[in-house]
């Protein structure tokens, strides 16, 4: 049992080793990546004042939503209109380990960008990250979760411009509602509550721990759960779909 | 005898259509095996249930014993696939696409690099194994698909149509590697529409159409079956408005014409060859040729399937034009 766990995460290891020179690292994907969140951030930083620390905590949030979900949504749709998926399916692995390997290469992809936001950033502002080590796992989870997200568009989809409708659509409502810009308080309590269901919410939430802009107490570590939570229900729910999509 | 396929009652519906019908079929280790068909019989449907890529509605598959349905990935290891449309990673070289098609089946690696040498030696492509696959031409891409799906050097190799639209020198260099990885003793499930393709290479043949099987035996024994109707074939020094008037000969039940010859479908030759020297000469015609045709499988299929095997080609490039608009 063990040994065919270990089996299957090496050969997901080799799939997001793939992906990660097939679609990820390449420059327009880092632009890309970078471009939208601080275009956003630029644009309701104008209209008011932000914190400094509310800029950090929230763009490295939304680098790894949008950074990991862009390629991650057309990843799949690319594999399976070329027939590369094909290949996949036909190798002596699950579908699980085909939706782990796309997330790995999200996910690490995810983690690059946060960490080129997050620490430059923080270092520029004067902030201190507390707790790094909290920090990375917050981050991980965040980047693992998005990454499985945009998996679930992409087996949702037929053709990329399709995968890119249904990022966005989940996307964009997320921006608004998970309290990046301002403080969750400030949002009417019924969007409060639609919040909480939400992974950029915890995201977000944990990552302002961790700059200061809020008290580490033990919601710190629960967004941190919550966000394991998440990465782990939307991987198998990626899994599920993408079996059903296939059959 | 081991069988290297045991396939009971196998059926797949998507929605309302039913694609594959309760076949049945047995595939010996060792043995070419033929799954010929019009475009929509099923082909691909089969074959992508036979590896696993989809479960079947119902019905059961075993592979070198393996229960596909319990057991897929062990039974998914024993076997290479090279679909219909080369499925090689563009983006990557010829090299670093076979050592991921050798990640993934797990082939030890120590032996990585040296089979991945060998396989493009084998493949003419060792001197482009730096070169980005994109690069490569269709025959090219089709080399490296091949060579990917025999990484693991598989007891069973599944061929989707291995030729289709390759120029001939390659055609005929997969048709003979088919034959040499035969010889050492790898199964071969081939599916193809060149009828005399399957022909050459198999040692039995399923003839597929509407998702069922409407026969199964080796060539000759197909051939045999329909060999109640013999074939003249004839051609004249002239060929214009021949087809009707030939058509009308007596003891000749069909007539087709096959570039500048005639085929007359007839009931015993020895009475329709004085017939036709006689055609000859009240119309002012020379016979440059006349010949006794045995039934091919090609008559075999469209007996079985009743589908004539041009309509068979066309249906198949309609349906690659199709793929490639959508």
């Amino acid at each position: 049992m063990a040994r065919a766990w270990a089996d299957s995460l090496i050969k997901a290891f080799y799939i997001a080793k793939k992906d990660a020179k097939v679609y990820y690292f390449k420059a327009p994907n880092f632009t890309y990546g970078l471009l939208i969140p601080v275009s956003l951030y630029l644009a309701f930083s104008m209209a008011g004042e932000i914190s400094s620390k509310l800029i950090v905590a929230g763009l490295t949030s939304l680098v790894m939503l949008f950074g990991t979900t862009s390629i991650e949504a057309v990843a799949v749709v690319l594999e399976k209109q070329t027939g590369t998926f094909e290949r996949l399916l036909a190798a002596p692995i699950s579908l699980f380990t085909i939706v782990l390997g796309k997330a790995l290469a999200g996910f690490f992809f995810g983690l690059i960008l946060a960490g080129a936001v997050l620490f430059p950033l923080a270092t520029l502002s004067g902030i201190v990250v507390m707790n790094p080590m909290l920090a990375v796992i917050a981050i991980a989870f965040t980047s693992l979760a998005f990454s499985a997200l945009g998996i679930i568009a992409s087996a949702y989809a037929k053709w990329v411009p399709e995968a890119q409708m249904l990022s966005n659509f989940l996307r964009f409502p997320m921006v608004f509602l998970s309290g990046t810009f301002t403080a969750l308080e400030t949002l009417p309590s019924q969007l409060q509550v639609v919040a909480r269901f939400l992974p950029l919410t915890y995201s977000v939430e944990a990552l302002r721990s961790s700059v200061g802009e809020s008290a580490v107490t033990y919601t710190y570590i629960l967004d941190i759960v919550v966000l394991a939570l998440f990465s782990l229900v939307l991987l198998v729910l990626s899994a599920k779909i993408l079996e059903k999509r296939i059959a | 005898m081991n069988l290297a396929l045991d396939v009971h009652n196998l059926t797949k519906q998507f929605g309302q259509i039913l694609a594959v019908d309760n076949i049945s079929f047995t595939v010996n280790q060792g043995e070419i095996f033929g799954f010929l068909g019009p475009n929509g019989a099923g082909k691909t449907t089969t074959i992508r249930m036979l590896t696993g890529q989809t479960r079947p509605t119902s019905g059961s598959l075993r592979v070198a014993g393996m229960d596909m349905i319990q057991e897929p990935n062990r039974a998914k290891g024993c076997m290479g696939v090279v679909p219909e449309v080369s499925n090689i990673y563009d983006e990557m070289s010829a090299w670093d696409n076979l050592i991921f098609a050798a990640q993934l089946y797990g082939v030890p690696k120590n032996e990585r690099k040296k089979r991945a040498k060998e396989l493009l030696e084998l493949f003419g492509l060792h001197e482009r194994l730096a070169d980005r696959a994109g690069n490569f031409s269709k025959g090219m891409k089709r080399r490296l698909t091949i060579a990917a799906a025999l990484i693991h050097k598989p007891s069973i190799l599944f061929l989707d149509e291995p030729t289709s639209g390759l120029d001939v020198q390659s055609s005929r260099m997969i048709r003979n590697l088919t034959k040499d990885l035969n010889k050492n003793g790898a199964t071969i499930f081939l599916t193809t529409h060149y009828i005399e393709e399957a022909d050459q290479l198999c040692q039995r043949i399923a003839m597929v159409n509407q998702g069922r099987i409407v026969a199964v035996d080796n060539p000759e024994k197909l051939k045999a079956s329909v060999e109640k109707h013999q074939i003249i074939e004839v051609s004249f020094d002239k060929t214009q408005n021949l087809e009707r008037k030939l058509a009308s000969l007596k003891y000749s039940s069909k007539v087709t014409q096959v570039g500048d010859k005639f085929r007359l479908h007839v009931r015993n030759t020895s009475e329709v060859v004085p017939l036709l020297v006689d055609f000859a000469r009240e119309n002012g015609l020379k016979i440059v040729s006349i010949n006794a045709l045995n039934p091919s499988l090609e008559d075999a299929f469209v007996e079985m399937t009743g589908l004539s095997p041009e309509v068979m080609a066309t249906e198949k490039e309609q349906g690659k034009k199709a793929a490639s608009l959508g």
